[in-house]
């Protein structure tokens, strides 16, 4: 069931075939509709938004699809940013050539734990453990070794503005941050879409529903994890830079569990796990309540709890599917309907 | 020389041990929970830092720190059951795997949502103190909150050991614990068990809570750093074996104290983290 692919039409469109063009056009068609002159925070809350649903993407391949909850996507943001600031500052040369080492570094260790995790037949709370103890010695790492970290006080940091663009075309620089986060998170949606329909996605379900069983037939359970592991890392380690680049500025506080883990949680389970467009709805909705709830000051942080709570208890589901399934009812309705003109 | 770097080392021990025992509380907080319910208990050191709050709020009516802290330990312990019939009731209907990612969750949610709340209303950060003067024992100066929570916490683990060990609830709990479907043969509801096995591992957070904060004050952020240290304490010694929590806070609490003086406090922390990775790797079958 988890592969089950909605097969309705839309204006004669298969749906299916059409969703991931249509939803990249539609993102794409945001910053000349919305950004506005001097209209930053709208536009910083756009490029916030494809941030979150990146990680959220992320968090589908290797949690909903393995089993594997990370928790410490938070952490894994941070060595990207760090790693990639840290060696093109010492280095001195721009961060655009240092953005996939970050990117693979995170990739590294979210592949080490997973192959370690997997080798040990870890459970699901055993990776949980493991993940939120490394969040915190990372996170404290950031803050201590100040030598390197520039410490609480942190570092500035802006070297992914491309200034002769924004100048010869005379836009803000959100406008390319925006589309920069968008290509990732399309590249991750195509290729989590080609991922889901290829061997792994058959292998994951296996995995999922009977490791051994699915070790039985000859699946490398191992590699498989492994494999998950490295390529949700990486997505997350390379997402950290934008992240800083929007913030203008790494400090440790940014990488938070609070901050990144929470969120990211929030929005793949109100989007809908194992589903394509579930993480960038979520996205959508929670960074639209987060912002509003700023306004509720001290609060945010206690209705984000509530919200954490009533949504695992009662909502584990996810709008996604909640979605398709009451349209695939509608149209079994209307089909049954005309079938019973008919006769 | 030697002796007075034998002295800095007892001083460092005694500190080591004044810390272990707090965290080999937390630990058996988390360790008797899940070992029993299968909950991973997320929120046990918010439920800490409530029992200072409670035990700051009483002082200030009572004038007298004893009857405060049996108070907010017994408040606090009534709001742990509270929490257990209501949201671990709804936790308790799903079974095997969903049941410990709906625990983590919920008490996740738990912990966020009472962390934020007490933020709101208590932002800065607070201690008490037992009003016990420092002493000196051969040249070796011991706190007087060391002695306070050796005392303190030496009776309370010796009484859960003899509960545990002696009493027809605390083998009930025990055989719950190793063999549900055996425990429900012996006419033992595993439920009730459950209850009263959480409302107990709220109080020990309360209890270790209060005594964190005679030797160094805590904010809201707190609860969130000793549910982690609570973890850490708890893999380290198997995640289900009580005596195994003891020890491992203890052990932990000494390589802390003295990594943190000998090395640095941020790689203490970093140190602690290490171990738990170690543990988890090095006994996985042990646990859950």
């Amino acid at each position: 069931m988890s592969t089950q692919q909605s097969s309705f039409e839309i204006a004669g469109l298969n749906w299916t075939q059409i969703r991931i063009p249509l939803v990249l056009v539609l993102l794409a068609a945001i910053p000349p509709l919305v950004f506005h002159e001097g209209a930053t925070y709208v536009s910083r809350l756009f490029i916030m938004a494809l941030i979150f649903a990146t990680l959220a993407m992320a968090l589908n391949i290797v949690f909903g699809h393995t089993d594997q909850l990370f928790l410490f996507m938070g952490a894994l943001t941070g060595i990207g940013a760090y790693t990639t600031a840290i060696t093109a500052e010492s280095l001195g040369i721009s961060p655009w050539a240092t953005l996939l080492l970050g990117a693979l570094l995170a990739g590294a260790i979210g592949a080490l734990v997973c192959f370690v995790s997997a080798k040990l037949r870890f459970t699901v709370i055993l990776i949980s453990i493991l993940t939120l103890a490394l969040q915190f010695a990372i996170v404290e790492f950031f803050v201590g070794a100040s030598d390197l970290t520039g410490g609480s006080t942190g570092m500035v940091f802006s070297g992914l503005a491309f200034e002769s663009i924004q100048e010869s075309l005379g836009i803000h620089e959100h406008v390319i941050l925006y589309y920069l986060v968008l290509a990732i998170l399309g590249a991750t949606i195509v290729f989590y879409d080609w991922m889901r329909r290829s061997k792994f996605g058959i292998a994951f379900d296996a995995i999922r529903q009977d490791e051994v069983a699915a070790e039985s037939v000859g699946v490398n359970v191992v590699r498989y994890k492994t494999v998950a592991g490295f390529v949700s890392a990486f997505i997350i380690g390379l997402i950290g830079p934008m992240y800083a680049q929007l913030e203008g500025l790494i400090i440790p506080g940014m990488f938070q569990f609070q901050v990144i883990d929470v969120l990211v949680l929030i929005i793949l389970i109100v989007g809908g796990m194992r589903t394509l467009l579930g993480p960038i709805v979520g996205a959508g909705i929670i960074i639209y309540i987060n912002e509003e709830l700023q306004a509720a000051g001290q609060w945010r942080m206690v209705l984000f709890g509530a919200l954490l709570i009533v949504l695992f208890l009662y909502f584990r589901q996810g709008i996604v599917p909640f979605a398709r399934d009451l349209l695939h009812e509608r149209i079994k309705i209307t089909e049954r309907l005309a079938r019973e003109e008919q006769t | 020389m030697v002796a007075e770097t034998l002295t800095r080392i007892a001083e460092f021990t005694i500190d080591g041990i004044t810390q272990g025992l707090v965290l080999a509380l937390l630990g058996l907080g988390i360790t008797i929970v899940f070992g029993l319910g299968g909950v991973l208990n997320l929120s046990i050191g918010v439920f800490a830092f409530l029992g200072v709050i409670v035990a700051l709020e009483l002082l200030g009516i009572t004038g007298n720190l004893l009857v405060s802290a049996v108070l907010a330990v017994a408040i606090v312990t009534l709001f742990g059951l509270v929490v257990d019939k209501s949201l671990l009731s709804l936790v308790y209907r799903s079974e095997g795997e969903e049941r410990i990612l709906l625990g983590i969750f919920v008490t996740l949610g738990l912990a966020i949502f009472l962390d934020g709340l007490l933020f709101i209303s208590y932002p800065s950060s607070y201690s008490l103190s037992f009003g016990i003067p420092s002493t000196t024992i051969a040249g070796v100066q011991i706190r007087g909150s060391s002695i306070g929570i050796i005392l303190i916490s030496t009776v309370i683990l010796t009484a859960l050991y003899l509960f545990f060990s002696r009493t027809y609830l605390g083998g009930a709990t025990r055989t719950v614990m190793q063999d549900e479907t055996g425990a429900v043969l012996c006419g033992i509801s595993p439920r009730k068990m459950r209850t009263f096995v959480f409302a107990l591992s709220v109080a020990i957070a309360a209890i270790a809570g209060i005594l964190y904060s005679t030797t160094q004050s805590v904010y809201a952020a707190t609860g969130f750093e000793l549910t982690i240290l609570a973890l850490i304490v708890s893999i380290v010694g198997g995640v289900t074996s009580i005596v195994g929590a003891v020890v491992a806070g203890l052990a932990l609490g000494i390589i802390a104290t003295f990594t943190s003086a000998y090395v640095g406090a941020y790689v203490a922390e970093i140190a602690l983290f290490a171990v738990a990775v170690i543990a988890l790797l090095l006994q996985p079958e042990e646990i859950a």
